[in-house]
């Protein structure tokens, strides 16, 4: 019997997770559970199965194995969980993928109006309240192409907030930019992280992961080799793996 | 193209669709007062004119739909339904037009059901819907695959179901990269509706030989024709490029 209080309750349980493509293993036996309100970073070398992770918790990549339970929702074939769940997991891409035909308030206010059958009129209000939060609201009216990669990085972050989700996910929201817009994303990230969204963010931005995060998961060959504070990854890492990764981070790749 | 559709497409598309109705309307006014044989035939004239301008619109229109629907069919998971499409596009363009429509035109009343009687004109329409149809097809199922994976997994990621990913961003993306090439398809049916003239519908082309076969001045009615032709043709370009401009919002160059 499962004992535990609602609030203390994990918004995501992944259990003994597996992901195959053909015969090679992006994933072997992962499991982690997440609290609300939680923001962790999830670190690790090239190939190690991050983003593997992330998009198996939204079904953009169905598991093989083992089980993964979002806010009590099993994530299976069912259409309907499939749905449920992907109201609560908003996703935000390295490479922004805006909707390229649709103005920026479009973009932002497609997603209520068609999923959460909001008027097109609520929708757009709430849109622009969002490109507010992340200073774009004069950018309503462009173009994706019109803006700069920091400008529709932001812009992405905001479509994902207006369904209101519980969880968003991040797979390398900075790699994508040019050094001198990589601050004003992650300045948006560090408020929301104060939000209590609970937070999943793949990165190479040590510094984010180390100021922001609760938590550091590290990732190597498809397994979770650490899981702890950021304090001790940064400081003390268990695994040599962990440790020469660090070191290949802090003298550059 | 000109370069004011590109600046008012709105306005150049409802001028271009003004222009051709009024060019239809108000044809036999002008010719009317030509010499002869042009004169004492404008009526004539008209009629055919309007029906090359009605087979026009009604086999481009349903074979932008044909276009659509094999398009996808093409790309579907569902190995018949791929079959079928392949079929269909194989058949049509390994064939000459002008087979299609006798083929529809002997053909088809055997096949229909009892009471159900097809003009000349539904059989042409009907050819070269299917006609045009497959050229279609090709170019559509060209733009969706131009539309880039991130698109879809974006829409996923928010939760729109798969009709509306497909209808919200795969299809305007599509039609956006495919239009160039649909344009150019209905162009050419301005000019092959001709064909119909071989199961005796009276479009303009078959009005000509009929004027010309009764005045034995074949160089001024042929003349007349080329420069009606001509008119049609640059309206439906016109109307397809401001279209273009229309969609080619937010498009990089
Ligand atoms: N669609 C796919 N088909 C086949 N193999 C894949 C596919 N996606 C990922 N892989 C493989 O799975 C492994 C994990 O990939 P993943 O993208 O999760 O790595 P990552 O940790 O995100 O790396 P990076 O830091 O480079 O983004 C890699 O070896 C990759 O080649
Ligand atoms: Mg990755």
């Amino acid at each position: 019997m499962d004992n535990q209080s609602p609030p203390s309750q994990p918004i995501i349980i992944a259990r003994n997770v597996d992901k195959r493509f053909g015969s090679f293993y992006a994933l072997r036996g992962v499991s982690a559970s997440f609290s609300e309100g939680q923001v962790t970073a999830i670190v690790g070398p090239s190939g190690s199965g991050k983003s593997t992770f992330l998009r198996t918790l939204n079904r953009l990549e169905a598991h093989d194995g083992g089980e993964i339970i979002i806010d009590g929702i099993v994530l299976s074939d069912d259409l309907q969980h499939l749905d449920a769940i992907r109201r609560e997991v908003g996703m935000v891409f390295q490479s922004f993928n805006l909707f390229s035909h649709l103005t920026i308030l479009r973009n932002v206010a497609l997603a209520p109006i068609r999923v959460r059958k909001m008027s097109r009129a609520d929708a757009e209000a709430k849109a622009l309240a969002l490109l507010d939060r992340v200073g774009l609201k004069n950018q309503a009216h462009k173009y994706p192409v019109q803006l700069s990669g920091g400008q529709q990085q932001r812009v992405a972050i905001a479509r994902a907030l207006a369904m209101d989700p519980k969880v968003l996910l991040f797979d390398e929201p900075t790699s994508a930019l040019d050094p001198e817009m990589v601050n004003e994303v992650l300045t948006v990230m560090r408020e929301l992280a104060h939000t209590g969204i609970t937070m999943l963010v793949v990165t190479h931005e040590m510094g984010f992961a180390r100021e922001v995060a609760d938590r550091v998961i590290f990732f190597d060959e498809g397994v979770i080799l650490e899981d702890t504070t950021p304090q001790a990854f940064f400081t003390n890492p268990d695994h040599e793996r962990a440790q020469a990764f660090l070191s290949q981070v802090r003298h550059g790749f | 193209m000109m370069n004011w559709t590109k600046q008012y497409p709105g306005w150049t598309m409802f001028g271009a669709m003004l222009g051709l109705l009024f060019f239809l309307w108000g044809l036999a006014i002008p010719l009317s007062a030509a010499p002869a044989p042009i004169g004492p035939a404008a009526e004539q004239f008209a009629e055919g004119a309007r029906v090359t301008v009605w087979l026009t619109l009604i086999a481009g229109s349903v074979g932008v739909v044909l276009g659509i629907v094999a398009g996808m069919g093409k790309l579907s998971k569902f190995l018949p339904l791929r079959w079928i499409c392949d079929f269909y596009v194989w058949l049509i363009r390994g064939t000459p037009l002008l087979l299609q429509i006798m083929f529809v035109w002997l053909a088809l009343p055997t096949i229909m059901p009892e009471g159900i009687e097809l003009s000349d004109f539904a059989c042409a329409a009907i050819a070269l819907s299917l006609n045009i149809g497959a050229y279609n097809t090709e170019c559509v199922r060209a733009g969706i695959l131009a539309v880039p994976h991130g698109q879809v997994e974006a829409a996923k990621a928010l939760g729109l179901t798969p009709f509306q990913t497909f209808m919200d961003v795969i299809l305007p993306q599509s039609l956006r990269v495919a239009l160039p090439a649909l344009a150019n398809n209905l162009a050419s049916l301005v000019k092959d509706s001709s064909l119909a003239y071989a199961i005796s519908v009276v479009e303009l082309t078959m009005a000509g030989y009929r004027v010309q076969a009764e005045s034995y001045q074949p160089i001024p009615v042929f003349l007349t024709i080329a420069a009606i032709y001509l008119i049609l043709t640059t309206a439906f370009t016109t109307l397809t490029a401001a279209l273009e401009a229309r969609l080619d919002v937010g498009q990089k160059r």
